[in-house]
């Protein structure tokens, strides 16, 4: 990770709010609807979100995944909402994706692709971080 | 003494499943439940595949892997909740690996 990388991304979102990192899979805990929760809430109340996607957290973008088969309420179908809430800034970890051998086949557009160190410098440009 | 393994967490997120590797027996049998199904894609599964030669049973519960869009190769057993009732019969003991 370089400066110039970091005042790079903090440029483009001087004002960056606040960060939730997701981590965990989607249908064991209720981690991922927790924090789905926290950012439509902080969304509607017109406060800047970003989310990041790391380690098994990333399973809650696959596309193609269905609750129900498992009894869950599919709070992944959600995700489709963040336009409406101005939650544009959604970036997932690239080295999680390809220790996991999974493609880059979500079911929400506009997510961003980070290798680990641009990962890492737009994470550390907000200034609140919540992890789920 | 057959051992059933019952594992339910991702190998991505915890070790559990290489613990379990490290005591699995050749008469024994796996089944992937839960966020266990992750282990299908992790390189622990690939060199099982390869050391056990289809000696052991390795299962995966068909909804839970579907739920997780998950792909079902060939080297594994598609079953159902169900099936895991007759397979806890089958052995002499259950490990459930959480």
């Amino acid at each position: 990770m370089t400066s110039s990388n970091i005042k790079e991304i903090s440029d483009l979102s001087p004002d960056s709010g606040l960060a939730i990192i997701n981590s965990k899979a989607p249908f064991s805990s209720n981690n991922g609807k927790d924090a789905l929760d926290v950012a439509l809430i902080f969304g509607s109340f017109e406060q800047k979100v970003s989310l990041f996607f790391q380690g098994d957290g990333v399973y809650q973008l696959i596309a193609n995944q269905d609750g129900s088969l498992v009894s869950i309420k599919d709070y992944l179908k959600t995700f489709s909402a963040f336009e409406f809430y101005d939650i544009d800034d959604i970036y997932v970890c690239q080295q999680s994706l390809v220790n996991r051998q999974l493609d880059e086949n979500f079911h929400i557009n506009d997510v961003q692709v980070l290798p680990s160190s641009e990962f890492a410098s737009a994470l550390n440009c907000h200034k609140h971080v919540l992890r789920f | 003494m057959s051992t059933l393994h019952l594992v339910r967490q991702s190998a991505f997120a915890t070790n559990d499943f290489a613990q379990c590797l490290s005591v699995v027996d050749h008469q024994d049998s796996i089944v992937l439940m839960d966020d266990g199904c992750y282990n299908l894609k992790h390189s622990l599964m690939d060199s099982l595949i390869k050391r056990v030669e289809g000696t052991l049973g390795i299962h995966v519960i068909t909804s839970h892997a579907q739920a997780r869009a998950l792909d079902i190769t060939a080297e594994i057993q598609h079953i159902e909740m169900s099936d895991v009732v007759e397979l806890t019969f089958n052995h002499t003991k259950v490990i459930t690996w959480q």
